[in-house]
């Protein structure tokens, strides 16, 4: 059974290495999240798909830390984290990365492995994994980044996730404003450190693009997980809901 | 040859002294995105704090150097982050401006009132000024020598740091995106604090550095605008390259010195011109250094302003003019004077309230444009002599077309400029002005004429005269300057709420946005620049008219910064914001001191704990600027809020106005004191929300944001409500349906 988000199943499945139960956020006086429940169990991919305002890149600030949570609670491996900053949840292995370019545009792509060094990883190793992944930007190490294509900045992005050893792998919008090659290696990317054991969340508008790795996908609309399962079954859910009907 | 050298060598270590303030000045910008006005009030602290401890307790100079440059130099800077810095995130430009000049006006109070401004405090260079070695007739004395090496060692220093250190880079990155440092396990916090404490260091450095080579006469104003110098170098780096920066140091420490010591002794203006060099390339290098392009994004601050009504500004309008001349009735003949001197202030501060409130334009020296105004005025426009001069209408009309066409000059090149960058060129400006025209009191002969600009240092303005109105009278001069205040307000609300003032806002939000809409963004500043310096000039002329005369220092560019800042500190966007702005900086410190220095005079046993409250008090001011930053939409804004929610409690309203009626005529029968008066009437004011709330709780409290609209009609007010919530743009009435 490929059970990384509904109920706990059994005594003998392991604690999920993140976990969300009634979480409720918001920003200032407007609550956006009302109770989202998720779970990412070890070496699993849960896709968090939905509409634009469902909730999906709030879901994954509040996982990195980013955003307080106002109720229920955040657990790490089985430990309540409510209040976690987000510097700590990276040292406790949560790797995240954010909508957009997760990169300094001002630093140089070395540099940008050498901030990335942040959670304790060593530079070399960093940047071995990092280059040898992508030897494009082995060339470019000493270009500025914000000077790189798209696709060669989201790379940089994801190197981070490559030599820091991270357990838990936050993407949000990985695909965004990317080719679709691109977009494929990057997955292909993704599932390689899937299969080197990393647990990964992932949010998409593009269901398409994720689903063929996830092992489970979850619908977020209006600030909750409506429904939650195997990729095909959400999939037949998506566009109706999608189109609002 | 040997003079050449010398002076080069001088030229060289003012830049070596003006490269390491410059370079702190660009450390800190860069790791938070805050351009530091402190910076020179920072040096001058430190300074002081080595002068009291070298000179004043007579410890050895090795351990004093260590104390301030090692302790106090990093402790400030960090400091100053945890409790201030730290809270300007997604504030507007002018909110930090306001903020870090505010600091500025804290730290120069603060030192006057520990070292006593007019006592002589001398510090000799390192060595002493007779250490030195001789090359070739050329002497170089150790102290120069220490200043070089120090800057070479610091630009290597940091050098190093930015590009072969962890930290360094992750420092570079802060600015960028602090969110993403957090994502990989840095604590932007503890970052941000490190460079605060090294960009402390490096301006306490500076100071003590550049004293004895500048004389070595300790002065507190000085020594502030002195670093301040330090920014022109600073923005040849465009305020992120620390090479480029020290090349424009030494550019700038050169220029000075050879200017001092090759131009013709007869050019009475050389001196001046010296003194206002590093302003004039400051002003120069901001106009040609390339800009950054528009940016697209709207950058979302926690500024909130809303638009007023036209019908609302005409009653509030007539509620000020009622309410002055009811309070004037209170008051003797030389309050009233004082009393329309701050109102000429107010219309003064109107001119940021259009420009910076409505047009998100920065000026920060309003109070030069009044200066030129009340020199178009002084020259032209004044007939008769003695006590029977007058300023003629005519006179001020023409000072304050002048003004406008100047403000259009100035705003000319700095049309470009956006945000701090202008802010800094109308700064240089202001400085240009005071250093050059203001002091301008020998007579020269150009083209036939012979005259000066600033003869004898006072300008003696007499008071304007329009037909039958005749503003010798202070009390004919307060009703005139409150009924003018009143005019211009309610014609600036009306241009606010007119196509012109969105287009303002417009630009303000999003300039980038605006401009692909179709406006003419080149016009719509210029415009609003000349409307703005207008306002100023006319403010200025009736300022110096109700003071009689005007010195240099009237308008010096510390008197602009305050008005800027308790404008700001009152509400930018709002009138009534500059009200208080106004008021408080033409009369609330005078009133402050005043009062303090009357108590002491009585009781000359608390003689010392009277002038001491004093002092707090106007470092107190500053302390309200600087929480600015918690509050950033200003006072006003939140009086407003706070009696908006009394709207519905109407028995408390009625109360309050009550209460304030009795008051006044306790007042006016003579049975309490102005004093008193004044003091209740703010209790009353601040008290009468916090009193509806606990006696009318119904009536104003307001339903939780999530239940808006669930059980009753979903009225446009409610809708405003979650607009403004939600912080988007105020609804503009009719139009909003042709958008939606």
């Amino acid at each position: 059974m490929r059970d990384g988000t509904g109920a706990g199943s059994g005594a003998e499945e392991p604690a999920p290495l993140l976990e969300l139960s009634g979480v409720r956020a918001a920003y200032g006086p407007i609550e956006v999240l009302h109770g989202v429940d998720l779970r990412v169990g070890p070496g699993k991919v849960v896709a968090l798909l939905g509409p634009n305002g469902g909730g999906k890149s709030t879901t994954m600030k509040v996982c990195a830390g980013l955003l307080p949570v106002t109720g229920g609670e955040l657990r790490f491996a089985g430990r309540r984290v409510n209040g976690v900053s987000a510097e700590d949840a990276a040292r406790l292995g949560v790797c995240s990365i954010p909508e957009g370019r997760g990169i300094f545009p001002n630093l140089t792509v070395r540099e940008n492995l050498w901030v990335a060094t942040g959670t304790g990883a060593r530079l070399r190793d960093v940047e071995e994994a990092a280059y040898s992944r992508f030897p494009i930007l082995a060339e470019r190490r000493d270009q500025l980044a914000g000077s790189l294509s798209g696709g060669q900045q989201q790379m940089l992005a994801l190197s981070r996730a490559l030599g820091t050893n991270p357990a838990v792998l936050l993407l949000d919008e990985l695909s965004m404003g990317l080719a679709p090659m691109i977009v494929t290696q990057m997955y292909d990317t993704v599932a390689q450190l899937v299969a080197e054991g990393l647990s990964v969340l992932v949010a998409e508008q593009f269901a398409r693009a994720v689903l063929p790795i996830a092992d489970t996908a979850a619908l977020m609309l209006n600030g909750r997980v409506v429904s939650a399962g195997a990729p095909a079954e959400i999939e037949d859910q998506l566009s109706s809901s999608y189109l609002g009907g | 040859m040997t003079t050449f050298l010398t002076f080069t060598i001088l030229g060289l270590v003012l830049g070596a002294v003006y490269a390491i303030a410059a370079s702190g000045l660009v450390l800190t910008y860069n790791t938070s995105g805050i351009f530091n006005f402190a910076h020179g009030a920072q040096a001058m602290l430190g300074t002081f704090l080595y002068w009291q401890l070298t000179y004043g307790w007579g410890l050895p100079m090795w351990l004093s150097l260590i104390i301030v440059v090692g302790v106090v130099g990093p402790a400030m800077g960090a400091a100053l982050h945890a409790l201030i810095m730290k809270g300007l995130r997604d504030t507007a430009d002018v909110t930090k401006i306001v903020v870090t000049v505010a600091i500025l006006l804290g730290m120069l109070f603060l030192s006057q009132w520990i070292w006593h401004p007019e006592d002589a405090r001398i510090m000799e260079m390192f060595f002493g000024a007779g250490a030195k070695v001789e090359f070739s007739g050329v002497v170089i004395r150790y102290h120069e020598i220490i200043c070089l090496l120090a800057a070479a060692a610091i630009a290597v220093g940091l050098r190093v740091l930015f590009t072969r250190s962890r930290v360094g880079v992750v420092m570079r990155g802060a600015v960028d995106d602090p969110d993403l440092l957090r994502r990989c396990g840095h604590n932007p916090d503890r970052i941000a604090m490190l460079s605060w404490a090294l960009g402390s260091t490096l301006a306490v450095l500076a100071g003590v550095l550049i004293t004895p080579v500048g004389g070595g006469a300790l002065e507190a104003n000085a020594l502030t605008l002195l670093v301040i110098d330090a920014f022109a170098a600073a923005m040849f780096g465009r305020l992120r390259s620390i090479p480029r920066t020290f090349a424009g140091a030494m550019v700038l420490g050169l220029a000075a010195t050879y200017v001092a010591a090759y131009f013709p002794t007869d050019w009475t203006w050389a001196g001046n011109l010296r003194v206002s060099l590093p302003m004039i390339i400051l002003f120069v290098v901001l106009i040609v250094l390339p800009q950054d392009r528009l940016r697209g994004a709207a950058i979302r601050t926690r500024e909130r302003y809303r638009a007023p009504t036209v019908r609302k500004a005409v009653t509030s309008g007539a509620a000020l003019v009622a309410g002055v001349f009811l309070l004037a009735l209170l008051m003797d003949d030389t309050s009233i004077t004082t009393f329309g001197l701050g109102m000429t202030f107010a219309i003064i501060a109107l001119s940021l309230t259009v420009l910076t409130g409505y047009a998100g334009e920065l000026n920060l020296a309003p109070l030069s444009f009044g200066a030129v105004a009340t020199i178009v005025a002084f020259h032209f426009g004044i007939t008769g002599t003695g006590l029977a001069a007058r300023l003629t209408p005519w006179g001020v009309l023409l000072a304050v077309l002048v003004t406008a066409v100047v403000g259009g000059l100035v705003a000319l090149p700095a049309l470009r400029l956006r945000g701090l960058y202008l802010a800094l060129a109308t700064m240089a400006f202001g400085v240009f002005l005071s250093n050059m025209v203001l002091r301008d009191t020998t007579e020269h002969t150009l083209f036939g004429v012979t005259f000066s600009l600033f003869p004898n240092g006072t300008l003696i303005v007499p008071p304007l005269q329009v037909g039958p109105l005749d503003l010798r009278d202070g009390r004919t001069l307060l009703m005139t300057a409150t009924v003018l205040f009143a005019l211009i307000a309610i014609g600036l609300v009306a241009l606010r709420n007119s196509g012109y003032g969105r287009r303002l806002a417009a630009m303000k939000d999003s300039p980038a946005a605006s401009a692909m809409l179709g406006q003419n963004l080149v016009k719509l500043k210029f415009g609003v620049f000349m409307l703005s310096a207008a306002i100023a000039g006319l403010g200025g002329v009736l300022m110096a008219s109700a003071g009689g005369s005007v010195a240099g220092d009237n308008f010096h560019i510390m008197a602009s910064l305050s008005l800027v800042m308790l404008t700001v500190v009152g509400g930018i966007g709002y009138v009534s914001g500059a009200l208080f702005g106004g008021l408080m900086s033409g009369v609330g410190f005078t009133i402050i001191i005043g009062t303090f220095n009357d108590l002491a005079a009585a009781t000359p046993p608390m003689e010392t704990i009277f002038k001491s409250l004093g002092h707090l008090a106007m470092v107190a001011t500053a302390l309200i600027g600087m929480g600015v930053g918690k509050n950033p939409s200003g006072m006003v804004h939140d009086l407003f809020e706070s009696y908006r929610a009394l709207r519905n409690a109407r028995p408390v309203l009625i109360g309050g106005a009550a209460a304030q009626a009795v008051l006044y005529v306790l007042a006016l029968t003579g049975v309490i004191g102005n004093w008193w008066f004044a003091v209740l009437t703010a209790c009353l004011v601040m008290m009468l929300p916090v009193f509806g709330r606990m006696l009318a709780p119904t009536a104003v409290r307001e339903t939780p944001l999530e239940l808006v609209g669930v059980d009753e009609p979903y009225t446009p007010e409610l809708r405003d409500r979650l607009d403004r919530e939600l912080g988007l743009a105020p609804a503009l009435g009719g139009d909003r349906h042709a958008v939606a």
